[in-house]
């Protein structure tokens, strides 16, 4: 293998480090781990770098202010320009927990719900889960529960379950914890029917959104037992194609959705404060904490320009113009190993689902529509956005539009190399523990891992670094 | 165990671990005695099929692996794959897949073209052996296609045979020539079993129905609902087998067709009992092909 790699690229440096790749063998595959260095995202695409058309990239320096404002509940507090948090919520700002390793991206190291729990007064408890040095997570029970707390196996529930409330706050004074509480998390873990999310990066998303359903839908044979499921939209049943289950059709919806789910902002899109289904039934939500009329984020008639946009349309904005990860593939030996990873990565199947490229779509006629950048370019996402079963070993039960509870999207592999956590519920920081836990009872990912355990230890580790690199 | 452990156990409900409970689309029956491609057991040293007859003896030393995903909207099963080890490390595998040629994702209509189709596919650096060619194994016509990734070394070997309208393959992959020949060798001892229905691709047009009435789906999902139905001879539907529909419309399909009736298929003049495909949902469609990556 690597004899023909340098081949292929042989100079007087490459020759010896591959003599030194021979030896390597002896040793295990080992996920080289977070890749350093400078961030290789978060900055706009190229053509609104340049501001085409004029203005687009202000819109873009709008939003990313506004995805990593602080919220309050009511914009009284020095250095919280946002607007609207709670009564229950996740963290407060976009910007928080899509951090790593740039504003736009996924969980940071260091978990900010620890702060978000009492921050400004705030009196919650932190969940047991919510731990400093792992990742962000949103909480979501499985099932609905009787008076006891059991689960009741024939309602499944699935929705989000918000980490705290915001009883205690500074300026929500009304708003006790006499009439508000946090989940019974305990009651929960007892019972195992609680699941967890982390937050998927959103680099890049522009152009996922602007790939053509038709170009979804092609495809080929494989040997390895894969098939090609799409989570569609109930309204129009094209393709949805953002979330960890691809349940979201656009960026809008997806910025609106996370917006009244994890910070509690009603939205124009998701337009009502979110209580409890168990506050639904009765009485709604505690009216001492309903401090702000609905919707909290709307356009801003009483501006003008940029100003004029509520927040939603500002965060699908930043998420739209934001340039796809750059990959960082070194040199000499390294670059080999990446070279070969590639290669690797396909041979064993993984291209199968984490399709290596797609063209996003182009005017029929005319200018951009938005930018260049967006349209008619080579998208190496790494996923082919449909949602696959991964079995009984990632099974979360949730069901969100046609995802049954093992479904997934193929998680975008661009930014890995700079990702911490891994899996939708970010249960480990080893990439090689990734790999594996795409095996088990019903994943649709079996033949293909079956055929990385078949690899020897220098393809392996060939793989992960050309992942690393991504 | 005390006394208060006991007394918590008897009245706390656990959700149970490492098991699929909420389910998306699924395969259904209107029996569940009629044997179906998914229902396939191991057991004595052999894979065991019903639907295709199949018995297939498992290479000595090859271990059942985790079961696949339910079938597919295109029709995909995975049926059972076994793999073999040194201990340390995989030597070889196979995976026993079927593709029902009636809702076949790539418009497929044999086992060769299954094979045609994933050559036609594959990244231009494998290295092909053979084919498809036709070999004939166990007194049956298979097709087999042999390839190699030259800087992994990975070698597939991959046979497929038509059952049923159905291309019902074998693919070996793997880095150990003996282990691969082991399981090549296999093949040579498996059963198949010819007698079936006639399988008749769309023959429930409405020049074949004589009497139908549309399910009421329900919500509005969008999905492909692929329906294999037998057809008696005297045209009633015998059997539906849904490959993959929500429970609430696995019971609207099969509560609508068992009135259908159909015109007899005639073979030399003498009604015959057969199979046949219908979609009901949104139709299904056949991908446009492009090479991997």
């Amino acid at each position: 293998m690597c004899k023909e790699v340098c081949v292929k690229y042989r100079t007087k440096a490459v020759v010896p480090l591959c003599l030194l790749l021979f030896a390597l063998p002896a040793f295990a595959q080992t996920d080289p781990g977070l890749r350093g260095g400078t961030p290789s995202a978060g900055g706009p695409l190229s053509s609104v770098a340049s501001d085409m058309p004029p203005t687009i990239l202000a819109f873009f320096n709008d939003g990313r202010t506004r995805f990593t404002n602080i919220d309050s509940v009511s914009n009284s507090i020095v250095g919280e320009p946002g607007f609207g948090l709670g009564p229950r919520y996740n963290s407060r700002s976009c910007g928080r927990c899509h951090a790593q390793p740039a504003v736009g991206g996924t969980s940071p190291a260091t978990n900010p719900q620890v702060a978000d729990a009492t921050a400004d007064g705030a009196t919650n408890t932190v969940p047991s889960f919510i731990v400093s040095n792992q990742a962000v997570k949103e909480a979501r029970f499985v099932y609905f529960t009787d008076a006891s707390g059991n689960p009741m196996f024939g309602s499944p529930n699935g929705g989000v379950e918000p980490l705290y409330t915001i009883a205690g706050r500074t300026d929500a004074t009304s708003c006790t914890a006499s009439v508000i509480s946090q989940p019974d998390f305990a009651s929960a873990i007892l019972h195992n029917n609680i699941i967890f999310r982390i937050p998927t990066p959103v680099f890049g998303a522009g152009l996922i959104e602007n790939i053509d359903d038709t170009d979804l839908l092609t495809g080929g044979s494989n040997p390895y037992g894969i098939s090609r499921e799409f989570n569609r939209n109930g309204n129009d049943g094209t393709i949805s194609r953002f979330g960890w289950k691809a349940q979201n059709k656009s960026l809008e919806i997806f910025a609106g959705e996370a917006y009244n789910v994890e910070m509690g902002v009603s939205n124009e899109l998701f337009t009502q404060e979110r209580p409890t289904p168990e506050e639904d039934r009765a009485t709604g939500l505690p009216s001492q904490c309903r401090t702000n009329g609905t919707p909290e984020d709307h356009t801003n008639f009483n501006q003008t320009a940029i100003a004029t946009g509520s927040d939603t349309v500002q965060f699908a904005m930043f998420m739209r113009l934001l340039a796809p990860p750059a990959q960082v593939t070194g040199t000499g030996m390294a670059l080999i190993s990446v070279i070969n990873g590639e290669a690797a990565f396909g041979d064993v199947g993984c291209t199968a689902c984490h399709r290596t490229q797609m063209v996003t779509g182009k005017p029929v006629t005319g200018p951009p529509r938005i930018t260049a950048s967006l349209e008619n370019v080579t998208a190496r996402l790494f996923s082919d956005l449909a949602i696959h079963h991964m079995g009984t070993g990632l099974a979360d039960n949730v069901q969100q539009g046609n995802a049954s509870g093992d479904q997934f999207r193929t998680a975008p592999l661009w930014g890995l190399g700079q990702r911490i956590w891994f899996l939708h519920d970010g249960r480990t920081n080893n990439l090689l523990t990734a790999i594996q836990a795409h095996s088990s009872t019903n994943s649709e990912a079996n033949a293909v891992i079956a055929n990385f355990n078949l690899l020897s230890v220098s393809d392996k580790q060939d793989i992960l670094n050309f992942l690393r690199s991504l | 165990m005390s006394l208060l452990l006991i007394l918590w156990m008897s009245v706390v409900t656990v959700v149970p671990k490492n098991v699929i409970l909420v389910k998306g689309a699924i395969p259904g029956a209107s029996d569940s005695t009629t044997p179906v491609p998914e229902k396939g057991t191991v057991s004595a040293g052999r894979y065991r099929n019903a639907y295709f007859g199949l018995s297939y003896p498992i290479p000595a030393g090859w271990r059942e692996q985790p079961a696949g995903p339910p079938p597919s909207d295109s029709g995909v099963y995975v049926l059972a794959q076994f793999a073999v080890s040194d201990g340390e490390r995989l030597k070889a595998h196979v995976l026993i897949t079927a593709e029902d040629l009636f809702f076949s994702a790539v418009g497929a209509t044999g086992a060769k073209d299954v094979l045609a189709s994933i050559r036609h596919d594959l990244p231009a650096r494998y290295e092909f052996d053979h084919g498809p060619e036709d070999v004939t194994i166990a007194g049956r016509q298979f097709h087999r296609l042999a390839y190699t990734a030259p800087r992994t070394g990975l070698r597939w070997r991959i046979f497929s045979t038509d059952a049923r309208c159905h291309a019902l393959t074998f693919t070996f992959t793997g880095v150990d020539t003996e282990a691969l020949d082991a399981g090549e060798r296999s093949l040579s001892a498996i059963s198949l079993a010819s007698a079936a229905p006639a399988c008749v691709n769309d023959y429930a047009s409405n020049d074949n129905i004589i009497e139908k009435t549309d399910p009421l789906l329900g919500t509005h999902r969008f999905n492909t609902i692929p329906v294999r139905v037998l057809i008696a001879a005297n045209g009633r539907v015998k059997h539906i087998h849904l490959l993959s529909a929500f429970p609430e419309q696995s019971q609207a399909i099969i509560a609508t067709l068992r009135n259908w009736r159909f015109k007899p298929y005639r073979v030399d003049g003498k009604a015959v009992p057969i199979e046949t495909g219908i979609v009901f949902g949104v139709p299904r469609m056949v991908a446009k092909t492009t090479r991997a990556g």
